[in-house]
């Protein structure tokens, strides 16, 4: 085996790992924070593609135009909370049921709107040469995101108020409220977190996946193994599992075919919640 | 509660029943009159296509094409000096729905003829229920080839027509290594064989092959895979909006600079939109209709189809295949005289031939094929693409071959290369 191939191979499931990562992200902080199973994520992510397409047809550039998409799904997410969400706290099948015909609703939404086919930004045709392989530059780029979004995530989640009281919240909302937290209001701002990272999701990655309105089927089924499979400490959980299912699904896609690396994903997660069925950060003693 | 009703019914039925049954005769026999009155003064044109869902890239385009075929059809005077009505239900992209729908079209509604699908899971639902009904069904798609059913009539290119004249013309422009990305269905592998096929018979070489699901979105295997078995170009058949992702992904990694792509199904889910200019140049593919095609019958379509919809979203091929599809059909009804369905059928076994948007179009008596034009094209910056070659009157040769229903009418059968 070649130097060559195994550097390329590396570097591809790491990107394969991080456009994993920047998908489920916000699915872990809704599911983590609210104990939200949010069957319209894909559906989230969709909407930041179609922001960012829209805000780029009317001249914003490209990284603002991420910007502007995360800041809108958020919005969306908020009031998604206020008019749905935030009646079924605690019914979690009646939230599934809810979420998925939300959905369905912004799925069709989505094809009135924009049509079945819109025009795409497209990927920066820059590329680096390791031997024999070349390898596209923004693939490679994802992984820095990847990085620092969770890096930024952490952060906000640990060290700001809102992260601390967020965190208070879901842990024993009655003594939070006692001490004057307002939690519905930070269930509000989580869930519009959420949704933001879904926007942001669908909004860097909208020149490698182009923006349709059934694209987040791609990515629902994969992210809600990572976040189950992850368990209780979702931030580092979901980092931990995403990774690893990202980087083996993709090695063993470039050795066989995506079929095995569905299978050997598939597999592992199942073994993952075999070994660890509250899933794999049940006994952790993190914060995140 | 069923044991005190039960008696009470009986006894109702016992007294009564000479009286029901007479109702029911009478209900049954105005029922049958009124069926008789409609279908007298309106031929029933039946159309099944995905106008909601993940398919619906082609599904709306479909039932367009066939709205405006019907109304042309009936401007001009109808047929048999009858108006067309067309009775349309939308199968969601579910399978399940073509079954059900095709029944009740053909039971409920009566319909005289039957245009649905853009699958070949959905057309091989359909095809024992108008086989058993006996009912004329077009099927207007690009596919792999093969089917053969004395009701079904197909309008869209065949793998091995479109095959033919590409993979010939690409191992001539590039040379004769090829790698093929293709989906994980049937479509995808059946398509991969011919690619095989024609590789060997014009010197080319199959150096390697990954098939895909639907669901892939990141194609980076797939782009080491090829890097790694160095073809001379790529037989790319991308299928639904994940799969044009490869394209953008593939020219990111600066592949289109190293080897050519071809493909027989690129542009008609309107790809071409999708992709940006930089990923969409040079993507050469070949189809039997293309919106920028320069025949003679293509301009005043495309003014119809204009005045219509508009032309914002360019018009795929199943569009022109749906619109020659209805217009064959309504010939075939003028040469039977009647809606007959063997009638019908028989005079589509005639060698009828249409002058449509693409062309020429022949229907070949023994396969329900056409032969019909190929064009090799060329994906340019604007989002559409320029001709480089037209292959006139292509035939459906593999199915010419295998499936003859003038001598074997009873043949039900879908063909596969393994059957040559």
């Amino acid at each position: 085996m070649e130097l060559d191939f195994l550097a390329t191979l590396l570097l591809s499931s790491l990107s394969s790992a991080a456009i994993l990562l920047i998908a489920t992200v916000g699915l872990a902080v809704m599911f983590g924070l609210m104990g939200v199973i949010n069957l319209a994520h894909g559906e989230f992510i969709m909407f930041g593609a179609y922001a960012t397409l829209f805000a780029t047809q009317i001249g914003i550039p490209y990284p603002l135009a991420i910007i502007f998409a995360t800041i809108v799904t958020a919005i969306f997410g908020g009031i998604v909370e206020l008019l749905i969400i935030r009646r079924l706290y605690g019914r979690i099948f009646d939230t599934l049921l809810a979420t998925w015909g939300l959905s369905l609703v912004l799925y069709q939404s989505a094809v009135l709107i924009f049509g079945t086919v819109t025009p795409g930004i497209g990927l920066p045709i820059s590329n680096i040469q390791i031997g024999d392989y070349s390898l596209s530059v923004y693939l490679l780029f994802l992984i820095l995101v990847a990085v620092v979004l969770i890096g930024s995530l952490y952060w906000l989640l640990t060290k700001t108020s809102y992260g601390i009281t967020a965190r208070a919240a879901i842990q024993d909302r009655e003594t939070a409220s006692a001490v004057g937290v307002e939690s519905a209001r930070i269930n509000t701002m989580t869930f519009a977190l959420g949704s933001g990272l879904a926007g942001f999701a669908g909004a860097i990655l909208l020149p490698a996946i182009p923006a349709t309105p059934n694209m987040g089927f791609a990515f629902v089924i994969k992210a809600f193994l990572a976040v189950v499979a992850a368990g209780p400490v979702t931030l580092t959980g979901t980092v931990a599992v995403g990774s690893t299912l990202g980087m083996v699904g993709n090695i063993t896609a470039s050795f066989w075919t995506s079929v095995v690396g569905d299978i050997v994903f598939f597999l592992l997660t199942i073994t993952i919640l075999r070994i660890f069925p509250l899933g794999i950060s049940g006994r952790w003693r993190m914060k995140l | 509660m069923t044991n005190r009703l039960m008696p009470n019914f009986e006894r109702v039925w016992s007294q009564n029943y000479k009286f029901v049954c007479l109702v029911m005769l009478a209900l049954a026999i105005s029922l049958v009159a009124v069926t008789q009155v409609r279908a007298d003064d309106e031929i029933k044109v039946g159309s099944i296509f995905d106008l909601t869902g993940g398919l619906n890239i082609y599904g709306i385009q479909q039932s367009q094409a066939l709205h405006l075929a019907v109304n042309n059809i009936n401007d001009n005077g109808g047929v048999l000096g009858q108006q067309l009505q067309v009775v349309e239900y939308d199968a969601q992209s579910e399978l399940a729905k073509f079954t059900q729908y095709t029944n009740t079209i053909i039971l409920r509604d009566q319909i005289d003829v039957l245009f649905a699908g853009l699958t070949s899971s959905s057309r091989e639902a359909m095809r024992p229920i108008v086989r058993k009904n006996n009912i004329p069904y077009f099927y207007s798609a690009l596919y792999e080839g093969g089917a053969c059913d004395k009701q079904t009539f197909i309008t869209g290119a065949s793998a091995s027509q479109q095959m033919s004249v590409l993979i010939e013309w690409a191992i001539k422009e590039y040379g004769p290594k090829i790698y093929i990305m293709a989906p994980d269905y049937n479509f995808g592998t059946i398509s991969a064989h011919w690619i095989d096929h024609y590789a060997k018979e014009y010197g080319g070489e199959v150096v390697g092959s990954d098939f895909l699901a639907l669901t892939v979105t990141d194609y980076s295997p797939t782009i080491q895979k090829i890097q790694a078995a160095k073809p001379d170009f790529v037989a790319a058949l991308p299928v639904g909006a994940n799969q044009t992702g490869f394209l953008e992904q593939f020219a990111a990694a600066g592949l289109k600079e190293k080897m050519g792509i071809v493909s027989t199904n690129y542009g008609s889910g309107n790809q071409q939109v999708v992709v940006s200019p930089d990923a969409g140049e040079g993507i050469v593919a070949s189809q039997e209709y293309f919106m920028w095609i320069d025949e003679p019958n293509n301009e005043p379509f495309k003014a119809k189809w204009e005045a219509a919809y508009s032309l914002d979203e360019p018009i795929i091929s199943e569009a022109a295949d749906v619109w020659n599809a209805v217009h064959i059909w309504a010939k075939a009804v003028e040469v039977a005289g009647t809606t007959d369905s063997d009638a019908v059928i028989a005079a589509l076994e005639s060698g009828i031939s249409f002058d449509g948007p693409n062309g020429t179009v022949t229907m070949q008596p023994g396969s329900h094929h056409l032969k019909q034009n190929i064009y090799i094209v060329r994906g340019n910056r604007t989002h559409g693409f320029d001709v480089i070659q037209t292959f006139e009157s292509v035939a459906p040769s593999f199915e010419d071959q295998v499936c003859d229903l003038i001598a074997n009418p009873d043949t039900a059968e879908h063909f596969t290369p393994a059957d040559l």
